[in-house]
């Protein structure tokens, strides 16, 4: 089971560049996708702000997940971001969103 | 934000500039405004006219001028419906619409020295939106009688199901602006209904440029607020976006893609975009590039300050003046490849002469159309119909001049309105269609620009003329002068025709203040009039104050300059021995024609003994064509224009003086003046009346 990927308190246009970096660094250090590789899953307990710019790298790496054919969960997402994701209509972002509930 | 100290300085920048910018979109509103009370129904000017109040609000916005942007925004209103075929353009409207444009620009000028504002300001301003907004609330009742099919009628008092689809521009994060706010904030204005993100377009984490937007969205919003309110929404982000708006009547599935506010070209490229992230990111500029291609205002201009242009022509003058001392010396030492490369040097600072001054000229189109308010406003407040004419608005002239000569140009087209034009009653009584007409015209004519205002009204009646010229002591008692002088005598100090003065052209400024304005920029007027069927003043002006192509002459040791374009021919190398009255004037035949001609030894007093032989160079001014008669004919010469001090003023026949490279002086001919010296009549003692002698 890989480590969960931990989103940072701030998920704006301000950290993109650098956010992107990391997500792909921690992407390549994944074990090879295997039958039974579980979904990646993204700890969001975190994000305290978020921009549409923010927003959109999250859709990426979900693409970014599909491509690799492995399922993509938001774990706990604070509810900023949950906010956030409904009002930009990515509410698909958290539908396998676990404990909060958040994903309506 | 970080850098709040650097926005300030970069807001401390740019606010010239913003204002220069937004008076230019006032004055565009205003010609607008003017252009659609002419025709109600265009579309294109009723959309021209709410982007430019739109560019006013948005750029207004970003500098903080809260004043501006409030006030814009209830004016738009009433233009979004206008837009919307809620609300037709009444003469009523159309003046608050001008009204309100005014106010725009004293607040836009007012952001240059802010500060608090006096309550009468305050209180003159919340009228005017009291009247926009009951003009736009006299509407509500009469919605469905009034709007068109194509304009779905928004009923704005129930909230409505608008269907929204935006596809943001590439750069929208870049430019600091951020869709998620934008949506928040729509959220405030209604309900958000089934938003879509449209997924596809936004490539996988290794594709993408984290700051590059590709996000887009369909959506609806339940709200009672019309289309403008929704539009305002992106107003900071409407040039770099694909926005689709569809009223809530005509609301369907299918019609999203026939919507009103953009084109469909740029909507949203769902298939394209799932397949390749580049066409998502191509869409939104092509946008762009269309807007910019539609729009009128799309110039390719630099701005440069007039000071340093100016700074440029003194410079240049300089540079000619140095380039013909070096040419003459050139000549004197003889030295063939010397003068050779004068010679270059001459045609090439000729060149860039010609295209410096060109850089100064501007059509004088946009100065007269400055006046069609002045017409319209003057017109209503007389209670006269007058249909305004500009013929020849791309005649180009000198920027100075064009500055100067806009103010005796406003009074010449006042006392049009005021004195000349009748009321309609007036007019009809008297055989003539009920509609006044003014024109304005402008062209070029041998080296000068001739303008001329034209109306079809009471013309001048010359007895009314005579009777004030006795009666303030012009014209001695119980003489009459000849018909033309008659009417030059309204351009004499002292006089005034109009019975009371009037709020309008009575303002202290008589038409002699016009007649020196004029003649200080080396003009001339003259009038025209057929009692009963109009006036006619036409002002000649040369094209340039700076300098001009001359043709150069001795007598005896003095140098004398002709304007080039001026002269016709000259006759060169004929006997001196022609018989001259006490004023040096005479005859000569040319090819069967009798020319009159003017000795300049003798008309100036010059001591210098008469040559055997002499050269007359015939000159045209006008219809008018005479000769004067000089010792040499020494050619063409650049001349920059020195004007001539104030002993000299009294002088006939000069306008200005020149410095020659050897350092002489040569005086300007005023070729007009000169003409009339050398043609009136010997017994007509013209212009004499009134003048200091």
């Amino acid at each position: 089971m890989p480590q969960p990927l931990v989103l940072p308190p701030e998920l704006t246009i301000y950290g993109v560049g650098d956010l992107r970096r990391g997500w792909l660094e921690w992407l390549a250090a994944l074990p090879p996708a295997a039958a039974d590789a579980g979904p990646l899953r993204v700890d969001a307990s975190a994000v305290a702000e978020v921009d549409g710019a923010g927003l959109q790298l999250l859709q990426a790496l979900a693409h970014s997940a599909a491509r690799e054919r492995r399922g993509f969960i938001i774990d706990e997402p604070s509810g900023v971001l949950a906010a956030a994701c409904q009002a930009l209509g990515l509410d698909a972002l958290l539908a396998g969103a676990a404990p909060t509930g958040a994903a309506a | 934000m970080k850098g709040h100290e650097h926005d300030q300085s970069f807001i401390a920048e740019a606010l010239p500039v913003f204002i220069c910018e937004a008076q230019e979109q006032i004055e565009r509103l205003e010609q607008l405004l003017l252009g659609l009370e002419d025709a109600p129904d265009d579309r294109e000017l009723l959309d021209a006219l709410f982007r430019c109040a739109h560019t006013v609000k948005g750029s207004a916005g970003m500098f903080g001028l809260d004043r501006v942007v409030a006030f814009t925004h209830h004016v738009e209103t009433l233009l979004d419906r206008l837009r919307e075929g809620l609300l037709a353009l009444t003469p009523e409207v159309s003046t608050l619409l001008l009204q309100c444009n005014d106010e725009i620009r004293t607040l836009v000028a007012a952001a240059q020295a802010p500060g608090d504002e006096d309550d009468r300001a305050l209180q003159a301003r919340a009228a005017l939106v009291l009247r926009l907004q009951a003009a736009c609330g006299e509407v509500a009742p009469a919605v469905s009688a009034a709007a068109s099919p194509a304009a779905p009628a928004a009923a704005p008092d129930d909230a409505s199901e608008w269907q929204i689809a935006v596809r943001f521009g590439g750069d929208t994060f870049r430019n600091g602006m951020d869709p998620l706010a934008i949506l928040n904030y729509l959220g405030g204005l209604g309900t958000l209904t089934h938003v879509v993100c449209d997924l596809a377009a936004v490539p996988a984490l290794e594709d993408m440029d984290p700051e590059h937007c590709h996000l887009g969205f369909e959506f609806g919003l339940v709200t009672a607020l019309g289309r403008d309110a929704i539009e305002s929404a992106f107003s900071f982000v409407r040039d770099d976006c694909t926005l689709q708006l569809v009223a809530p009547a005509v609301a369907g599935g299918a019609a999203i893609a026939e919507c009103v506010a953009t084109p469909p070209p740029g909507a949203v490229p769902r298939d394209d975009a799932a397949t390749s992230p580049r066409a998502a990111e191509a869409v939104p500029k092509a946008q762009h590039k269309q807007r910019d291609g539609g729009g009128a205002d799309d110039h390719r201009y630099i701005r440069v300050q007039a000071d340093r242009l100016d700074a440029v022509i003194n410079l240049l003058g300089e540079l000619v003046i140095a380039s013909a001392g070096a040419s003459l010396l050139a000549r004197q030492s003889r030295q063939g490849t010397l003068i050779e490369a004068n010679q270059q040097i001459g045609s090439l600072v000729e060149e860039i002469r010609n295209g410096t001054l060109q850089l100064r000229m501007v059509p004088i189109g946009e100065t007269f159309a400055r006046f069609r308010r002045v017409v319209r406003d003057t017109a209503a407040e007389l209670g006269k119909d007058v249909a305004f004419d500009i013929v020849g608005g791309e005649t180009e002239l000198d920027k100075s001049m064009v500055e100067r000569i806009a103010d005796p140009l406003m009074h010449l087209v006042r006392n049009a309105l005021d004195h000349g034009l009748e009321k309609a009653e007036e007019r009809v009584a008297a055989g003539k269609p009920a509609q006044g007409r003014l024109t304005l015209t402008a062209c070029h004519e041998s080296g000068s620009i001739v303008l001329r205002i034209v109306d079809d009204g009471r013309g001048i009646q010359r007895d009314k003329v005579l009777a004030r010229a006795w009666e303030r002591g012009l014209v001695e008692r119980g003489t009459t002068p000849p018909e033309a002088e008659i009417l030059k005598l309204i351009f004499e100090p002292g006089f005034s025709t109009a019975d009371k003065v009037t709020n309008l052209s009575g303002r202290g400024v008589g038409m002699d203040v016009v007649r020196r304005n004029i003649e200080a920029l080396r003009g001339t007027v003259a009038i025209a009039s057929e009692p009963g069927q109009g006036s006619r003043i036409e002002i000649r002006l040369p094209l340039t104050l700076a300098i001009i192509d001359g043709f150069l002459v001795g007598v005896g040791p003095s140098k004398f300059i002709f304007p080039l374009d001026t002269v016709v021919e000259v006759i060169e190398n004929r006997p001196t021995a022609t018989r001259l009255d006490t004023r040096g004037r005479s005859v000569v035949e040319l090819r069967g024609r009798v020319l009159p001609v003017v000795s300049l030894r003798t008309l100036y007093a010059l001591d210098s003994p008469a040559p055997e032989r002499s050269s007359v160079v015939v000159i045209q001014s006008g219809a008018q064509r005479c000769g004067v008669m000089v010792d040499h004919l020494l050619g063409q010469h650049q001349t920059v224009i020195k004007p001539l001090g104030r002993m000299f003023a009294s002088l006939r026949g000069i306008s200005g003086s020149s410095i020659l490279g050897n350092g002489e002086v040569a005086l300007i001919f005023d070729v007009p003046a000169l003409a009339e010296l050398a043609s009136a009549s010997p017994s007509a003692q013209p212009c004499t009346v009134g003048e200091p002698s």
